[in-house]
């Protein structure tokens, strides 16, 4: 139910608060919405594993932003920063693709 | 292949997995948080979760609009800059054509003698009519397959042997001169003694006015005698040869009365006429 709640709550924050995003992060922000989606997903597939645990998926949801951003900006640094965004992207789509099939597996189990 | 296939394989935080191998070495079951404190956390990370991704979406459709309308006003600030542009361009062509006329009319009202007709004439200044030749070149064939030869604008090809340069016109309208010519106009522009023929790009432009092919140059002269002196000078056998090794087309003819307009405007602006008598004797 907090959960649930939480999800609310961050939804309707981000659609009042709407804080100005840093012109300098604002590239990184897609990212971060990629690395957080797989967050979730992979928080979801866990859950219906039944090996989910509250402080993995706190941990490797921040994790995972703040190391998708790094790498962007580290190819930004070296000019070759939509390539590796490509390459994030890419991969956090196949883990999220791969979630959701397994969370699918559970749902439906088909 | 091992490395997307540790991406599939992997898909799942490993982080789980050892996490509920510790919980199960402790006692405890997997599964949802049952404490306050876990689940408090895990509302906390969803918060964050949701917030990353709504910002992220409302980022979006707030700019979209934002760049879309930007360049709306870009491209309108464009057309109403370039109407602007077009009118007064229009004022000014007016206005030059009113300044011309009123000086002729002045010149006319002022002189009224020979000499005055013939200044205007010679200047430029009168629109004038009497036999004389027309000759027409064009580019070489070949040479305007690219877009019909209407736009030399259009054609990148700076070296393009098919096409008649500046210089081969400058050379053609001296010659006319030479051979005796009174007045010329090309492509219905008048030539002043302030006239340049010059290029820009690959247009001939005359007095800063590009032209487009063919160039009809009109010359009041003595029609036959001025045709023939034309193609036996220097200048005409250039053009001969222009025609014979690049294919440039140029028909030439006499003409029992041609009319060459005025030019648009005759304006001197910081030469003074010398009235010391010992200037006097070259006018």
């Amino acid at each position: 139910m907090i959960a649930v709640l939480g999800l609310v709550v961050g939804v309707v924050a981000g659609l009042l608060v709407r804080p100005e995003i840093p012109a300098v992060m604002e590239q990184y922000l897609p990212i971060a919405v990629v690395a957080a989606l797989d967050a979730v997903f992979g928080g979801l597939r866990a859950m219906l594993d039944g090996i989910f645990d509250d402080k993995v998926f706190v941990v490797s949801f921040l994790c995972n932003v703040v190391v998708a951003a790094l790498i962007v900006f580290l190819g930004d640094e070296l000019g070759v920063g939509a390539q590796l965004s490509t390459g994030v992207v890419v991969v956090l789509g196949i883990r999220i693709f791969s979630n959701a099939a397994a969370i699918r597996r559970h749902v439906f189990r088909a | 292949m091992s490395l997307i296939t540790n991406v599939m394989d992997h898909s799942l935080d490993d982080g789980y997995a050892e996490a509920a191998t510790r919980k199960r070495a402790a006692g405890g079951t997997g599964g949802l948080p049952n404490t306050l404190r876990a689940r408090l956390v895990l509302a906390g990370g969803l918060v964050l979760a949701a917030l990353v991704v709504t910002l992220g979406a409302a980022q979006t459709h707030v700019a979209a609009p934002v760049v879309a309308k930007e360049r709306q006003e870009l491209i309108d600030r464009i057309d109403r800059e370039t109407k602007d542009a077009d009118r007064l361009q229009g004022d000014v062509d007016a206005l030059r054509d009113d300044v011309g006329e009123r000086q002729r009319v002045a010149l006319r009202e002022s002189g009224g003698s020979a000499g005055a007709d013939l200044v205007g004439m010679l200047s430029g200044a009168t629109a004038v009519h009497g036999p004389g030749v027309k000759l027409v070149v064009d580019d070489a064939k070949e040479a305007d397959s690219g877009d019909g030869g209407t736009n030399p604008r259009q054609t990148a090809d700076f070296s393009d042997t098919g096409r008649l340069r500046d210089r081969d016109l400058q050379r053609v309208v001296n010659g006319l001169w030479a051979s005796g010519a009174e007045a010329v106009s090309v492509n219905g522009q008048r030539l002043t003694a302030l006239s340049a023929i010059r290029a820009a790009g690959d247009a001939i432009l005359v007095d800063n006015k590009p032209l487009v092919p063919p160039y009809t140059v009109l010359a009041v002269g003595d029609g036959q005698r001025l045709a023939t002196r034309f193609q036996d000078g220097a200048d005409g056998l250039y053009l001969h040869a222009l025609e014979q090794n690049f294919g440039i087309r140029a028909t030439i003819s006499a003409e029992g009365d041609v009319r060459l307009p005025a030019a648009p405007s005759v304006i001197v602006r910081t030469a003074q006429p010398s009235t010391e008598k010992t200037e006097k004797g070259t006018s």
